[in-house]
């Protein structure tokens, strides 16, 4: 029997991988340069900004050697237009970054788990792939750092409630071999809506499962038909 | 399907409707006629896995044993209430396997309309579930009707979203520790 573990990845598995996003803060102290798995990390001097890992971020947040500088896409402003657009087509979600101009050197993959999202250099317009983790982390342990950090706290709310309002609704479009266009979608919400959706799946696909069987016995006799009508042909030729 | 399914074993206990097409000696016990004969034409409930072998197996010369009819679950009656609204129904009422008995009947009858039927009604009822899952108030308020006439696939669709809606409060209910 299969083990008793859920699939896909909890929220604490999904905000552990978040913890590898860029963000930039702006050092209160100078710090010497780390040599970490992920890469080395440059010497902090005070003034300048510099990328971190959020991990190390809200280490030196809350040892208060640095400043978080929230992504533009975190701003009251942006989220209010992302709201707005996420209300008005309800369809759809608002779409994701787009992908910067690929390199022709480099041909590593650029897709949204490793692009950077959270930076202040990130696009103001649109939601990253770990938004809501980030979001919620950032406004826990750096919420000084934020102008209104309130209201981020509520549109952050809303966002969540309208997009998951949304891919419960889509169920209803699904079909056994169908799917729902998830675009744009959030590392949370994916595990947040995966055992619910794949349950919608299977029990579709149970109750299909005779009209199923019925289609692949039919393919596969019209697939033997085929070939025996080849093989004659090639006895006659 | 598993073998130690104990869903699938509890679907294979429903009982059907089956009709003998010929005299049976000695087997009027299962009528309730102690030590009588199995009479032609006698309609008998009996649990899908006897109806099901004993209607497709087929003697040597002579038709099979029994004919099945649809369950009481799935008669038209049913089905048309299922057109109209699906949210109403008490599927727990007509069977507590609605969806596994219908797909078990669905490979011995050839019906296009009740699939059809049936993922709709599948679809439309798992939306209020999501719904449902995701307000835990609204359980116990008015959505408790519904949630008493869940069958046990749409109980642990239930369950499984309301497990990850759960988890993800939890989870930010933690970082603020």
């Amino acid at each position: 029997m299969a083990l008793p573990l859920p699939r896909g990845l909890t929220p604490s598995e999904v905000s552990f991988l978040c913890e590898m996003e860029l963000v930039t803060v702006t050092p209160r102290q100078r710090l010497e340069g780390l040599a970490l798995l992920g890469g080395p990390i440059k010497p902090l001097n005070p003034p300048h900004r510099a990328s971190l890992p959020l991990w190390l971020a809200l280490l030196l947040k809350r040892q208060r050697r640095a400043n978080i500088l929230p992504p533009p896409w975190l701003s009251p402003h942006s989220l209010t237009a992302i709201l707005d657009h996420e209300t008005e087509y309800a369809d759809a979600f608002s779409p994701p970054p787009r992908l910067p101009p690929q390199p022709s050197s480099n041909t590593l993959p650029f897709s949204p788990p490793f692009l950077l999202g959270a930076t202040a250099d990130a696009a103001p317009d649109a939601l990253p792939y770990h938004w809501l983790e980030l979001g919620e982390m950032l406004l826990e342990a750096a919420s000084d750092d934020f102008e209104d950090p309130d209201n981020v706290r509520k549109l952050l709310r809303g966002l969540r409630e309208v997009r998951m309002a949304k891919l419960r609704t889509n169920v209803e479009k699904l079909d056994a071999g169908g799917g729902v266009k998830m675009n744009g979608i959030g590392g949370l919400e994916v595990g947040e809506g995966r055992a619910f959706v794949t349950g919608v799946i299977d029990g579709l696909r149970k109750i299909a499962a005779s009209q199923e069987q019925q289609r692949k016995d039919r393919d596969r006799y019209e697939g033997t038909g085929d070939n025996y009508d080849d093989d004659e042909m090639e006895m006659d030729t | 399907m598993s073998y130690y399914d104990v869903d699938a074993i509890l679907t294979d206990a429903q009982k059907v409707p089956c009709t003998f097409e010929l005299t049976v000696p000695g087997l009027g016990y299962i009528e309730g006629n102690m030590g009588g004969d199995m009479k032609q034409g006698s309609k008998v409930e009996l649990p899908l896995w006897l109806g099901e072998m004993l209607a497709l197996s087929q003697s040597l010369n002579t038709s099979s044993l029994v004919t099945l009819d649809p369950p009481a679950a799935l008669a038209p009656r049913v089905l048309n209430a299922l057109k109209a609204d699906p949210r109403t129904v008490d599927l727990r009422a007509l069977a507590p396997h609605f969806y596994n008995l219908g797909a078990r009947i669905l490979e011995l009858f050839e019906e296009e309309e009740m699939i059809e039927i049936l993922s709709e009604t599948f679809k439309a009822r798992a939306a209020v579930i999501a719904d449902q899952a995701h307000n835990p108030r609204g359980a116990l308020g008015e959505g408790a009707d519904f949630m008493r006439g869940l069958e046990e696939n749409e109980r642990q669709l239930f369950r499984a979203a309301h497990e990850s809606a759960k988890s993800v409060r939890a989870w930010m209910a933690d970082l603020k520790k």
